[in-house]
């Protein structure tokens, strides 16, 4: 079978330092060097999943952008993924355009998310994607460069460059690159991805359009419900400090915690509905915190940090070693949605439909 | 040798919207406000369309805020927008 042309428009450039010049004056960088995306490298991508370069992932219904394998996996290359890396990615973008991610306006408000990109499943071990050591950083190869597409895909495919789409007033670190991969092997939880209904065994990913991990420190107890209220507390600081309304929360929790927990018994599910009872706090606690001026008559309304008890997405990642954790707020409360998806399904078809019989 | 390298930008363009005609007066017209949301357009856009029927002649302003500041506007306000002359709309940053 004939194999389909790159549609994508070329240029020569003299060698490699010319590439990187070429591409920073063009603004297609997030400022740091970037590897060339040479056909081969393309085309290595596509097969590696299989797609023809004009394959739709997707289309971002606000601008009416629609979003190409073929882009996906020039702007993979020049993030420095390598093929097995890719199907991750096109997973990830997949979820992105769903229609309650929101990504136009999660990208393109002044409030300065990120996409967080979880791994689970298989694929992580596949592709050296570690839950260990500084997971929530530099951990590894394929957390870094993958974290790294997403952003280079936002800038080039749907113009997200700051000044232009992208109008954050700060951002955060994460928008080089926020990848992380749950911890499986030494974990007695529930894998993220499977208790957000994909099947046991199958590889995902989940996006989050998430603000930076806020880390907090208790090493001091042994009773979960203490360890847990430092996690409460923090959600808590988030809703009077930044934005006090519920959605989703990411909850890291590394190994010397972790192991507190599970050998109490607690499960994901009992963390979520601590949390969804803990972090919360009235309107009121606002004029605590000088923005008295919008609490308005509405001092004893009640916001919990968690929509619902599920909407916490509780990972187990993070180094042995260290009486921490972190805790990933929404980009505003409920206004996006966490996504899950497997990896390397059929890409016609529609992630939330359900099957029936 | 020279190395091969591609654009890695949407190279296609959405379809261009056409523009609305424009208004040759204010005067007796219906103008709709669609604010964001946010606390920074509610007292201009107030004031501004009280400027608008007191100075310039419209007859009717109409406000409405979208439910979510960083979507677009609800499919009941842009179906709204028909029965309006013109439209102000904004951002409360």
């Amino acid at each position: 079978m004939p194999m389909l042309q790159l549609k994508s428009r070329s240029y020569e450039v003299d060698d490699l330092l010319s590439a990187q010049e070429f591409y920073h004056a063009k603004g297609w960088t997030d400022g740091l060097p970037i590897v060339p995306p040479t056909e081969d490298a393309v085309r290595a991508c596509l097969d590696g999943v299989g797609l023809p370069p004009d394959r739709v992932i997707g289309i971002e219904s606000v601008r009416e952008q629609s979003v190409t394998a073929e882009k996906l996996a020039i702007n993979a290359v020049m993030a420095g993924c390598l093929p097995m890396h890719f199907p991750v990615v096109v997973a990830a973008w997949k979820a992105m355009l769903t229609e309650e991610f929101l990504l136009h306006g999660t990208t393109s408000s002044t409030g300065g998310c990120a996409v967080l990109v979880i791994i689970n499943g298989p694929i992580r071990r596949q592709i050296g994607a570690s839950g260990g050591f500084n997971a929530l950083a530099n951990s590894d190869r394929a957390t870094a460069c993958i974290g790294r597409a997403i952003r280079l895909g936002l800038i080039n495919i749907l113009d997200v460059r700051p000044g232009g789409i992208d109008r954050s007033t700060l951002g955060h670190p994460g928008k080089f690159s926020y990848c992380i991969a749950e911890d499986e092997e030494d974990t007695t939880w529930t894998p993220l991805g499977e208790m957000r209904g994909v099947p046991k065994g199958v590889s995902s990913v989940t996006v989050m359009a998430s603000m930076a991990p806020r880390q907090l420190m208790n090493e001091w107890t042994h009773a979960p419900e203490e360890i847990l209220e430092t996690f409460a507390a923090e959600m808590r600081g988030s809703q009077r400090h930044y934005s006090i309304y519920g959605g989703n929360q990411v909850v890291v929790i590394p190994k010397q915690l972790r192991d507190i927990i599970q050998a109490a018994g607690w499960s994901k599910a009992d963390i979520g509905r601590f949390l969804y009872e803990r972090a919360r706090i009235k309107r009121s606690e606002w004029g605590d915190v000088g923005k008295g001026a919008v609490v308005r008559d509405r001092g004893e309304s009640v916001y919990i940090a968690l929509d619902r008890p599920e909407s916490c997405l509780v990972v187990a990642a993070g180094g042995p070693a260290g009486g921490f954790g972190a805790v990933i707020a929404p980009w505003m409360g409920h206004k996006t949605k966490a996504v899950t998806v497997p990896i390397g399904a059929c890409t016609d078809r529609d992630p939330n439909e359900q099957e029936h019989p | 040798m020279t190395i091969r390298v591609f654009d890695p930008t949407n190279e296609a363009s959405p379809a261009a919207g056409a523009e609305a005609p424009r208004l040759i007066s204010l005067h007796g017209t219906t103008i709709g406000f669609i604010s964001n949301g946010k606390e920074g357009t509610k007292e201009f856009f107030t004031h501004l369309g009280g400027m608008l029927e007191a100075e310039h002649g419209v007859a009717k302003v109409v406000h409405r805020i979208k439910s979510n500041y960083s979507a677009p506007a609800d499919k009941h306000i842009v179906d709204e927008i028909r029965s309006w002359h013109a439209v102000v709309t904004g951002i409360g940053d």
